[in-house]
């Protein structure tokens, strides 16, 4: 077991606003398992994602990764972990609009002793021959495969996704998904995607639905698929 | 792997590069400025401090009533522990009704400084001071007129006993058009002399004092002046340490230079807040991104540095220039002002290691420490913050409640100052700060005009005689009176006070005078804040006796530090006879007195010349002033009011396709800083004006005489005339700025 989520539970607000958003979430992940943690919109899982990622804290359990608990880390170790270990994607792209892309890569490259090559992410992310634009000369879906550039190219242990489709159409969807897929089984890196779109549990290894706070199924997925056969 | 980062640093100064050429170019000038000042401070200060020893310079002179006699002379120096040189002058009449002061040539004490040109020979050439030169408008190879003579101008001098051209120790300031010096031939000078002769000598000392102007060197000082009283009759008495000649322009050259740091240190602090107010308007507009870096993995160390990166590279390179300027440009143009007023030896640039300090490492660390603090501040946010854009530190649950009765348009506005108070508040300071500078460069000229006129008005006489010897005279509107300088008490600064003795009943003085109390000049009363029935103590320098007076009244005589009393009550306190007078006051020039027992005729020209003096050194650095002010001004405005209108873009982009016009957007966003900018700047008039007050009087403690901070109210009105001018300009831009904000700005994402 590679990632333990101990009894994570967590609310916001106080007195009549108070929301628990968290009411004991615990599963585990093995390393370079690909899970899908999917449900409706408030069903808390951007907060569990972001309380993995360390850039959230939980109001109690922990979050145990290669067996060192992040709740006992300060600020600083944080940013060391996050530094080391995780790769982020999120619905919005957010690259550095003054840098091209292949810089935007290597802002991610700069955070890993080992990175992986730019230019070669850069080939196999379909960029090469855009990586002197700049960002807002891309289309939503090459912007966010340089995210996925910048996220993977330190070799992250684990890649954080929100919602990494979200903003983008059914066949650009496809295209991002098949990466996500492909950094899975090339790098082995441990994959947790945040989505509300029920079709892409079909590629995930494990499933966690969420809703209202509590987990209503966590199960290994025995009819996985691959990316491109996915549809909705 | 260098951090990628830095390569945005230069496309950060590139994209904003309006923002950061106004500023880069205002501090090249800030520090071009001050460094050329430092650099040219520094390296007159040096060779003032050297010229004691390359030129020998005097430790004392006294005048003599007669020429003494060797054995009196050989008696002073015996007892003395002196050596005596004779520096024997003549004063002459000369151009624009001016007195030249003229010397032999100087070849062992005081020796002449020759800036161009040569020392005359013959009967017939001269050697002028430089700034009594130019102040007169006059050229080597030209013509003066000296008493009856036309002599040739050979040479360009400065004497370094006449750095600054008192022509009076006694005197609050000096008038170079009025009073110079000169060197001619003996033949010359005998010429001269048979009209009109001093005897001078001056001394130095067999074993000189540790320190040339400290308490040792008064000492010694006041033991001599025992010897040399008890040998001869003397006229004037001025001790090395006392001599304003030589000493008030080295205390000046040093003492602006805490004015031009302060002025400095405190723009760079404005700056380095429009810094900090622009920086945390790009991590707003950043946010997104700054959550994205940090949830990676970057460090708040990183980022800080990075933001901190573009704003430091500009001032350093600004730095660099500035220097540069400074010490080619602009050491000249600063040096002209102090060479403006002083009559300085030659001089070599120096590199000073302090003015590069000042003005590079100590400015690197404000603009570093306040865009640290900031940058720290902001950035400690967690990532999450940053990626839900919720930079509030204080969530506010509830909007600010405004009364509904007030229009959507006033409530719109109010809204955006509310929403932008600390770039407000950045304003407010920045015009509070302009407008010191502004209106201390407006009060300067109308303040010495209204002194001048006061002077004229307040005059007791328009002839003051100050007689070698008690002599009468036929003209019966003449008055006699007795006058005696004292010093006020203190260690560190003593200045003089004119003790003036009227006959009852006085015909120029109108004021009773009651002889238990004395009556003290306004300028006197408010210096040292003194009222009625407040004791004063009073000593002379000379004898170390000591005259308490009981102040009795202020009486309106702002050109000079004075104390009045009845003629019997100051004779009596002198243990002079009754009878006994030191000159007269005259509403006309008397005739029937030899010239050569006059030792001083003091008229409206004398009482004039500090302000005609200080107009005409400190005129083109009030012109620098202004020009500063101003530029603070569209500086801190305009930077500020752009990152307001950046901030809102989006909101100005939608209530464009809302269909409001653009006279109402301009109403919402421009009226709003128009109406802080002009609130701000009439607000800070009475604390600009408290502020002045105060720097003001700190400034003249410093400084003998007094010259009462009153702000006339021209001044506050081309202060606002002015500020409000310069925001004209200001407003005109941003609302080309706000019309060129595009329909589609409103649709774009946030990121």
């Amino acid at each position: 077991m590679f990632i333990d989520i101990s009894n994570i539970k967590k609310h916001f607000g106080e007195g009549d606003s108070r929301v628990d958003v968290l009411k004991g979430i615990s599963f585990e992940l093995n390393k370079g398992e690909f899970c899908v943690l999917l449900g409706p919109s408030g069903s808390g899982k951007s907060t569990l994602l972001n309380i993995i990622g360390g850039i959230d804290n939980a109001d109690s359990g922990y979050i145990s990764i290669g067996g060192e608990k992040t709740a006992d880390m300060n600020e600083k170790a944080l940013t060391l972990y996050r530094r080391k270990h995780l790769g982020y994607i999120f619905q919005m792209y957010n690259l550095i609009p003054n840098l091209n892309i292949k810089e935007n890569v290597e802002v991610g490259a700069y955070l890993s002793d080992n990175p992986l090559d730019v230019d070669e992410i850069l080939k196999t992310l379909g960029l090469y021959e855009h990586r002197h634009k700049l960002p807002n000369q891309l289309s939503g879906g090459q912007q966010q495969r340089t995210a996925i550039g910048r996220a993977i190219v330190k070799n992250p242990d684990i890649l954080l996704c929100d919602e990494p489709t979200g903003a983008l159409d059914y066949n650009t969807s496809k295209e991002i998904l098949k990466l996500i897929e492909t950094v899975n089984q090339k790098y082995g890196s441990t994959i947790i995607m945040v989505t509300h779109n029920d079709a892409i549990k079909n590629m995930a290894d494990r499933v966690v639905k969420l809703r209202d706070g509590v987990i209503r199924k966590n199960e290994l997925n025995q009819n996985k698929i691959k990316a491109e056969d996915l549809d909705w | 792997m260098k951090n990628p980062l830095r390569r945005r640093i230069p496309r950060e100064i590139k994209g904003e590069a309006g923002k950061y050429i106004v500023i880069f170019l205002f501090m090249v000038a800030l520090i071009s400025i001050t460094s050329g000042f430092f650099v040219a401070d520094g390296s007159l200060k040096k060779a003032y401090d050297e010229s004691f020893e390359k030129y020998n310079i005097e430790d004392g002179n006294f005048e003599l009533v007669d020429k003494p006699d060797a054995q009196t002379l050989n008696a002073v120096e015996t007892e003395g522990g002196v050596k005596l040189y004779e520096n024997l002058y003549t004063t002459q009449e000369s151009i624009g009704g001016s007195r030249l002061r003229m010397f032999t040539d100087r070849k062992d004490v005081n020796k002449v400084c020759i800036l161009e040109g040569r020392l005359p020979e013959g009967n017939s050439e001269i050697a002028l001071d430089r700034l009594y030169m130019k102040s007169n408008d006059l050229e080597k190879g030209g013509k003066i007129t000296v008493a009856d003579k036309e002599l040739e101008i050979v040479g360009i001098i400065a004497l370094p006993d006449y750095s600054a051209l008192y022509e009076n120790n006694t005197d609050f300031m000096f008038d170079t058009e009025k009073f110079g010096v000169g060197i001619i031939s003996q033949e010359l000078f005998d010429s001269f002399s048979k009209t009109n002769i001093s005897y001078c000598y001056s001394w130095k000392y067999n074993d000189p004092p540790k320190n040339r102007t400290g308490k040792d060197a008064v000492d010694k000082a006041s033991e001599f002046s025992k010897v040399i009283t008890q040998k001869a009759q003397l006229i004037d008495f001025i001790p090395g340490c006392e001599n304003s000649a030589i000493n008030f322009s080295g205390e000046d050259i040093g003492g602006d230079r805490v004015m031009f740091l302060v002025m400095l240190y405190m723009l760079i602090v404005i700056i380095s807040f429009v810094f900090a107010v622009t920086t945390g308007n790009t991590i707003v507009k950043e946010a997104n991104v700054i959550g994205t870096l940090r949830a990676s993995g970057y460090t708040k160390g990183e980022l800080i540095r990075h933001y901190m990166a573009a704003p430091l590279i500009v001032l350093l390179v600004a730095c660099v220039i500035g220097n540069i300027l400074g010490y080619t440009v602009f050491k000249d143009f600063m040096a002209d002002a102090y060479l403006g007023s002083y009559s300085l030896v030659s001089y070599e640039t120096l590199w000073n290691a302090d003015a590069f300090i000042d003005t590079t490492v100590v400015p690197f660390i404000i603009l570093a420490f306040i865009n640290f603090i900031m940058l720290a501040r902001k950035l400690s946010l967690s990532p999450l913050n940053f990626l839900r854009r919720d930079l509030k530190r204080r969530q506010r649950k509830k909007a600010f409640k405004l009364n509904t009765k007030i229009g959507i348009m006033k409530r719109y506005r109010l809204r955006v100052i509310f929403q932008n108070i600390p770039g407000y508040v950045t304003i407010f300071a920045g015009i509070f700060f302009a407008s010191v500078i502004l209106l201390f460069s407006l009060l300067f000229n109308p303040l010495l005009e209204q002194l001048e006129k006061d002077t004229v008005n307040n005059m007791i006489a328009e002839h003051q005689y100050v007689l070698k010897a008690p002599v009468p005279t036929e003209n019966s509107k003449a008055e006699k009176y007795t006058v005696i300088t004292l010093k006020t008490e203190g260690n560190d600064f003593t200045e003089n006070i004119t003790v003036f003795g009227f006959v009852p009943e006085s015909r120029y003085f109108h004021a009773e005078l009651s002889g238990d109390t004395v009556i003290v000049s306004d300028s006197y009363a408010d210096k040292y804040g003194l009222e009625k029935g407040d004791s004063i103590t009073l000593k002379n320098e000379y004898t170390d006796k000591e005259y308490s007076f009981t102040v009795g009244g202020v009486y309106t005589y702002p050109s000079t530090l004075a104390v009045f009393t009845s003629i019997d009550d100051l004779n009596t306190r002198l243990e002079q006879p009754e009878d006994s007078f030191t000159g007269y006051l005259c509403s006309e020039e008397i005739e029937d007195i030899d010239q050569s027992l006059i030792a001083s005729h003091i008229t409206k020209d004398d009482l004039t010349k500090t302000s005609r003096q200080l107009k005409r050194s400190m005129g083109n650095m009030m012109t620098v002033f202004q020009i500063v002010g101003i530029a603070v001004i569209v500086l801190v405005v305009f930077m500020l009011s752009k990152v307001i209108i950046e901030k809102n873009s989006q909101s100005i982009s939608m209530a464009k396709i809302l269909g409001y016009k653009k006279g109402e957007i301009s109403s919402i966003y421009i009226h709003t800083t128009t109406i802080v900018t002009l609130v701000s700047v009439v607000a800070c008039l009475p604390l600009t004006a408290f502020t002045l007050d105060k720097i003001w009087r700190a400034m003249m403690m410093n400084y003998t005489g007094w010259i009462a901070p009153n702000i006339p109210m021209s001044a506050y009105i081309v202060s606002v005339i002015l500020a409000s001018a310069s925001y004209l300009v200001t407003a005109f831009i941003l609302k080309h700025r706000i019309n060129s904000i595009p329909l589609d700005e409103a649709l774009k994402n946030v990121e």
